[in-house]
């Protein structure tokens, strides 16, 4: 995560550019996108690619950047005027209040999200959130020093709207660079983007029509964001046998499914948090259980994402191997999550954009595999470490203590790929894995040269 | 040494130790380094008596250093002696003067680092040599020992040759050569926005302001706070993603005026320097670029407006939105952020276009010859190293002429550059403000060194 990240900044740092020291304000900026040319709402928008998207427009109250400080975006500032309260300073009364609401649409029962665990710390558990004026006053259960970074995580953003990114749409495309922005105006004047499919992306690349491209398969000049997007196949336990999982980790090759079947850059992944979060050994499969009778299932998954749909069809025929009749069934993203929240389900394919802290991460990770219930047991004592290196190795630990009562089996973590042309100086990727487009600038043409393209 | 640099130095050597900002925090370089080798000659190791012959560095900076390192070698029970002779003549007035060990020492200030390089030898001479003077073989090692310098020895290594005060007008000066050394000044722990520098408190010293994104601090010559205050006021509606703002010395009396773009106004502050405090004496409705030079934010941009309203109420309007200026009347310079810049030689003329110039520049008088030189750093972005340029103004293209002098300084972005009065003896020094890497920034001093 942080190797990706540096990345960006020794791009950044080695650039030989004429600006008289400082970066240049002004142009436009062609970028090309393998997403999808509309965006949900942000806690649905949680792919890698559509939260980086989506981020252009609106943003959370802050972001957490490379070097895991947690930096105010929408916000002016985030302050604690004691131990057990955070305040959240807003640039307006109506962006306060559309970020409380937006967090507390996350617990309401018409749009249940597992990211409200990241809410939990809070008192009543960030069901009720309200703003007095411009500010946030959050008042927290029990010591949870991770509160700050936990409130950047995107699905906590607010709905677009004019002023709730560091750009706005100005149709066909076009973003506009929002002057107001609170972290400051970006140095671009505008965004082109183009929605284009992978081979679109390398067209587009190669005749030099665009400047950037997100979503591109990892290769030497490609940023990696971290792979945070983590991929589980949940399980209801009452619907299956007592050994499906045994069943499931025997038949399924997870470097087979990254290999094969998911779209890079992703990893495999065998723990309850992804490889960025949680370093990962070799780990044997384990024996096949004995065969049982035959049993049908309904696998569910998100009907919008391909590599899901490859990864469904994999399970399908792997499973088929140990008995299960495995049908499958596409869903929406939001129908996807709403049945998750009330275990309709016998399996499914579940993708979480984890927070780059492990005690945030498992608080999701729990949350997604319905048990809510830990939360208040395991998260407390996490808080309660005022060290952050003990904080996210006890998070860890607990990871790989609870694995066996969750019922979610890891499959895979993937990233964001992107690659900018020389001129493009000063993009880097967050801790979470997505571009900071409005740190970008564009280096005058006699300082660029043209090393790196095609 | 004038007077004014050995008051400097008294202040600096029996001061209590300074705030956390100051370079290198606790005690002065010229103490560490003395520490430091006082260690070394111990551990040759050395023979009560020990002689110390210095050579290098200005006459001031090897008698205090002697000072210094005489008492921690006395409080070793090593009974110093520092020797007042050429280098070339130490060993044998070591051995007259009765000494068993002898300590030969270069001083040098190089890349911000007080430098003692040199070694440690027996001078007792065994009694079957006769007249030749053998050496024993105890005490015998080599010394290089360096400390990251601080304002005082930048003070030490200065040129001696006394100040005269204000010349009048017509009179004629004698122009120096350009020789600076540098040494880390103070640091912040967020980057710096502006720097400004001027006489704060009437004493006919200037002082150093710094100011961040969110706060003023004002600094003594010795890098030592004098007092600090975070801003206040509305939040701007349009800032700027880097910190940026604008900081001058207003005169008669003298105020600070600082505006830093994260807020919708600047604010005038007066400094108290017997409390140590900042008190607000008023709000700026337009940003200051000088003593009384005024001008506007871009909003959200790292830039000025071009309108800007000059000391005598005219309003001029240069070439392009600039990120520096700096004003040594009657000439002004306006740096552009294409690494351009405007130099009027009077406000009324037309400004020469000047290119390869970096956002931290300034005009100041550095050879002492009435008329101000250009200084400039690099115009990249994040040059390796960063370069400090110092170039005459005495002909029409100052940028296609050899620098009249030129310096590698700290790793960093050098984005401000002012030069200031610090020890009252009316020749300029040059402030330097640098972001670093991990986020904190840096004020690197650099003055004339001895010739």
């Amino acid at each position: 995560m942080i190797r990706s990240a540096l990345v960006g900044f020794v791009l950044f740092a080695s650039a030989p550019t004429l600006a008289a020291s400082r970066p240049r304000y002004g142009g436009e900026l062609r970028a090309a996108h393998a997403g999808p040319p509309e965006i949900g709402e942000p806690a649905l928008a949680d792919t890698p690619m559509e939260a980086a998207l989506l981020g252009l427009l609106t943003r959370p109250v802050c972001r957490v950047d490379a070097d895991g400080r947690a930096r105010p975006t929408l916000a002016r500032e985030l302050s604690r005027p004691l131990p057990q309260a955070v305040r959240v300073t807003l640039p307006s009364a109506a962006s306060a209040t559309a970020v409380a609401r937006a967090w507390t649409r996350l617990s309401s029962p018409e749009a249940p999200s597992p990211y409200r665990a990241l809410l939990y710390p809070l008192r009543g558990e960030g069901r009720q959130v309200t703003s007095s004026g411009a500010t946030l006053e959050l008042a927290l259960a029990f010591p949870w020093p991770d509160l700050e970074r936990s409130l950047c995580h995107p699905a906590l953003a607010p709905p677009p709207s004019p002023a709730s990114g560091p750009f706005s749409s100005a149709g066909r495309g076009v973003l506009e660079a929002q002057p107001a922005w609170p972290e400051g105006r970006p140095y671009l004047d505008r965004l082109a983007l183009t929605a284009t499919d992978e081979r679109g992306l390398t067209r587009l690349w190669t005749s030099r029509q665009v400047q950037v491209e997100l979503g591109t398969p990892p290769d030497n000049d490609t940023l990696t964001g971290a792979a945070l997007y983590a991929t589980y196949l949940a399980y209801s336990p009452r619907k299956v046998p007592p050994d499906f999982r045994q069943a499931v980790e025997s038949a399924i090759d997870r470097d087979d499914l990254t290999r094969l079947f998911v779209k890079g850059p992703a990893v495999s992944m065998a723990n309850l948090l992804p490889p960025a979060l949680l370093p990962q050994g070799p780990r044997a499969r384990p024996q096949a259980p004995p065969a049982g009778t035959a049993r049908k299932v309904t696998l569910a998954y998100d009907a919008a994402l391909a590599d899901q749909r490859a990864v469904a069809e994999r399970i399908q025929v792997k499973l088929h191997e140990q008995g299960y009749t495995v049908a499958l069934e596409p869903q929406s993203r939001a129908a996807l999550r709403s049945r998750q929240a009330r275990g309709d389900f016998e399996l499914m394919l579940s993708a979480l954009l984890l927070p780059p802290l492990p005690g945030p991460a498992l608080a999701v990770v729990l949350e997604a595999g319905g048990r809510r219930d830990l939360l208040g047991v395991e998260l407390p004592p996490i808080g309660a470490l005022t060290d952050a290196g003990a904080r996210d190795a006890r998070s860890r630990e607990r990871a790989l203590a609870l694995a066996p009562s969750v019922p979610l089996i890891p499959l895979y973590a993937q990233g964001l790929g992107m690659r900018a042309a020389p001129e493009v100086t000063g993009l880097v990727l967050d801790a979470q894995g997505l571009p900071v487009m409005e740190g970008a600038w564009l280096a005058p043409p006699e300082a660029s040269g043209g090393g790196g393209r095609p | 040494m004038s007077r004014s640099l050995l008051s400097l130095f008294l202040a600096l050597v029996f001061a209590l130790p300074s705030g956390a900002s100051a370079a290198e925090g606790a005690s002065p370089a010229t103490a560490r380094l003395a520490q430091a080798v006082a260690e070394a000659i111990r551990a040759a190791p050395a023979e009560a008596p020990v002689a110390v012959s210095l050579s290098g560095g200005s006459a001031e900076l090897r008698r205090a250093f002697g000072t210094l390192l005489a008492s921690r070698l006395a409080a070793q029970q090593l009974g110093p002696v520092v020797l007042e002779v050429p280098p070339e003549r130490a060993e044998a007035t070591a051995r007259e003067q009765g000494a068993r060990s002898l300590a030969r020492l270069r001083l040098d200030l190089e890349g911000g680092e007080l430098v003692a390089r040199g070694d440690v030898l027996g001078t007792w001479v065994n009694f079957w040599s006769g007249r030749t003077p053998t050496r024993p073989p105890k005490p015998a090692a080599a010394v290089a020992v360096g400390v990251e310098a601080d304002a005082a020895v930048l003070a030490l290594a200065a040129v001696g040759t006394p100040s005269t005060g204000t010349p009048g007008p017509g009179s004629s000066q004698q122009k120096r050569p350009i020789r600076l050394l540098g040494a880390v000044f103070a640091r912040l722990e967020t980057p710096l926005a502006a720097l400004a520098a001027g006489d704060l408190d009437g004493d006919g010293r200037d002082e150093v302001a710094a100011l961040t994104a969110h706060e003023v601090v004002v600094f003594g010559a010795d890098g030592r706070i004098l007092a600090r205050r975070e801003l206040e006021g509305t939040a701007a509606t349009a800032t700027t993603r880097e910190p940026f703002g604008a900081l001058a010395v207003l005169v008669g009396p003298p105020r600070l005026a600082a505006w830093s773009t994260r807020y919708a106004r600047g604010e005038v502050l007066v400094l108290d320097r017997a409390k140590g405090t900042l008190r607000p004496s008023g709000t700026l409705e337009a940003a200051p670029l000088g003593t009384s030079e005024r001008g506007a934010f871009v909003p959200g941009q790292t830039v000025f407006a071009p309108e800007v309203k000059l000391a005598d109420g005219r309003a001029l309007t240069v070439p392009a939105p600039f990120g520096a200026a700096s004003f040594a009347a009657p000439r002004m310079l306006f740096v552009h952020a294409d690494g351009t810049a405007s130099l009027y030689a009077r406000p009324a003329s037309a400004p020469a276009r000047l290119s390869g110039l970096g956002v931290g520049s300034a005009l100041g008088d550095l050879d002492g010859d009435g008329a101000p030189e250009l200084l400039t750093t690099s115009p990249q972005l994040q040059p390796s190293p960063e370069v400090l340029r110092v170039l005459s103004l005495a002909t029409d293209a100052p940028m296609a002429h050899e620098p009249l002098w030129q310096g590698a300084l700290p790793a960093g972005r050098a984005l401000n550059v002012v030069t200031a009065d610090l020890d009252g003896d009316k020749r300029r020094e040059v402030l330097v403000g640098s972001w670093k890497p991990d986020g904190t920034s840096e004020l690197f001093l650099l003055r004339q060194g001895a010739p």
